[in-house]
């Protein structure tokens, strides 16, 4: 995985290569597909726990003032 | 990086727009006090969490895609011919500036020995994608779903602003060649776009509850914490200190890059590859800051939340010509658009009950707009590039900065790419049952899971002896 493993060999290369990473030259595309399945997972799953969070207070029909009653120290 | 001057240049330029990166985070820093000191407490919470979280939501896509589509769209594609390859489709052929480049998965979109800067241009980018999907995040506070908002959020800070950027705000856009469109600290591609998306949304969303009395009088429903909303646009000012220079190119030959033989020419330049001094900007930004401040003081009656605004709004007002300004006519233009867009205001509340909770497409949607317009008229005959600079229309070479073509850029801006999409997204949206939370909860107060469940714990805690 590792993409220099002798900085002196690296850097007196004829053309240095600039890429340094670890997977430099084959890894980027798939950890493109990985970086998206996570971004569009946030999204699933945090839509699905808001939706329930906001489902289950409505049900309640609180009164505009009663959060009032859940400050204990000013 | 072989000799020392050149690696000089290099790491300087990159450690230049790496401090603009970093001042600019105190925007949002800033936005986050500011929406938070403007909302209600049953709110505070959510209301913080759906500004913060545009930052990871943001930055994500402007990596996937956002960056690609800057370098991408200059061309429209078909409207104007790239000046780097003729074409007027999308640039993604192996010219220097191509988007090929930036796609995701290239070598210099991570740790590249052999580029220092486009890391630090990207990350610069990225903050003023923040700060678009930030303005947004404003005007909406307290009835939208974070769901619906992140959304929105990309779709204004990876999509259409990078649009916008790619057509005004790139050497190779299109609208500088055909309308000779010039907007150098973004009056219109950051401020007059994402207010009028911003507008857009409010649109569909709607007021909040109680904005409006049952015959349609507007209430005034006041910043809660106005310290905290004091401080918080004190670090936008601060913040937009580091955007005005990430604005500019810091050092560059012009020579050269104009083709002049023989000539060298050393100098900041704006975004557009014209000459400018990071000294005269800063007579520019004090002078417009100055401005608004004046006026919002005079026609708010001396409203803190609207004369803290309203410094905003002179500078927003002025950045599309504060490269070439007298800072006197900063200064005036400020002050026109500040006394216009808190007219204008008020006149849309009333009119079409639109309840923009912090004035933001006020300050940075009208009064983006109309920068952009007086900009046409006192910058009229400047070239809009250092390139060959030709006819109106002609889309092959530049045209020169004339109202009409300053006028258009500004619809274009505020409602071609701003307005219309925030609409149209928004509908969707609410077609979906995904964009406002509901009615109770709106009642009860977004935090009230929250408040109710550290409740014992508070209790205790306010009840200790020791």
């Amino acid at each position: 995985m590792a993409t220099v493993t002798n900085w002196i060999d690296h850097l007196s290369a004829e053309e240095v290569v600039g890429a340094v990473y670890p997977g430099a030259g084959s890894s980027e595309t798939l950890l493109v597909i990985v970086g998206i399945v996570l971004w569009i997972g946030w999204h699933v799953l945090t839509a699905r726990s808001e939706s329930e969070e906001l489902s289950r207070l409505a049900r309640k029909r609180h009164g505009a003032n009663d959060h009032k009653s859940n400050i204990t120290d000013w | 990086m072989t000799d020392q001057l050149g690696a000089l240049t290099t790491i300087f330029t990159e450690f230049y727009y790496w401090v603009t990166v970093v001042l600019m985070f105190l925007i949002h820093v800033g936005f986050c006090m500011y929406e938070v000191g403007a909302s209600r407490y049953k709110h505070h919470q959510h209301t913080l969490m759906k500004n913060t979280m545009l930052i990871p939501l943001v930055t994500v896509t402007w990596f996937f895609f956002g960056w690609w589509i800057y370098w991408a769209f200059p061309t429209g594609p078909g409207i104007a011919p790239s000046i780097m390859n003729e074409s007027t489709a999308l640039i993604t052929d192996d010219s220097t500036f191509s988007a090929k480049w930036y796609l995701a998965n290239t070598e210099y979109m991570a740790i590249n020995l052999g580029d220092h800067i486009s890391g630090v241009f990207w990350a610069a980018f990225l903050l003023f994608s923040w700060t678009a999907a930030s303005i947004v995040s404003g005007a909406i506070i307290e009835r939208i779903t974070t769901f619906a908002f992140g959304i929105l959020a990309i779709a204004i800070g990876s999509v259409f602003w990078t649009i916008d950027a790619a057509w005004g705000w790139h050497f190779d856009g299109w609208m500088l060649k055909i309308l000779g469109y010039h907007d150098a600290y973004a009056s219109g591609v950051i401020h007059a776009i994402a207010g009028g998306f911003a507008l857009g949304v409010l649109c569909v969303l709607g007021p909040r509850i109680g904005k409006f009395s049952s015959s349609g009088e507007p209430r005034n429903i006041g910043p809660r914490n106005p310290w905290l909303v004091t401080v918080g646009l004190f670090l936008i000012y601060t913040g937009f200190w580091g955007f005005y220079a990430a604005c500019n190119i810091p050092i560059f030959d012009l020579g050269p890059e104009y083709g002049i033989e023989g000539l060298s020419y050393w100098t900041a330049t704006n975004i557009y590859v014209t000459p400018t001094t990071l000294s005269g900007i800063t007579f520019n930004f004090l002078m417009s800051l100055s401005g608004g401040l004046l006026a919002g003081y005079w026609i708010a009656k001396g409203d803190p939340f609207w004369t803290y605004s309203s410094g905003l709004a002179g500078i927003i007002c002025a950045s599309a010509g504060n490269d070439l300004y007298h800072p006197i006519q900063a200064m005036i233009i400020g002050m026109i658009g500040v006394v216009i867009a808190y007219k204008l205001h008020y006149w849309v509340e009333r009119k079409f009950k639109i309840d923009d909770a912090v004035g933001a497409v006020a300050v940075h949607g009208y009064a983006g707009f109309v920068g952009l317009v007086i900009c046409g008229f006192v910058l009229n005959g400047y070239p809009s590039s250092g390139y060959s600079v030709g006819a109106m229309w002609d889309g092959t070479t530049y045209a020169t900065i004339n109202p009409l073509g300053q006028f258009l850029g500004a619809i274009i801006m505020f409602g071609v790419l701003g307005m219309l999409p925030g609409y149209v997204i928004a509908k969707v949206l609410h077609g979906m049952g995904k964009l406002r939370i509901p009615r109770e909860v709106e009642i009860a107060g977004l935090d009230y899971e929250m408040m109710e469940d550290a409740k014992s714990d508070e209790k205790a805690v306010s009840s200790a002896t020791r």
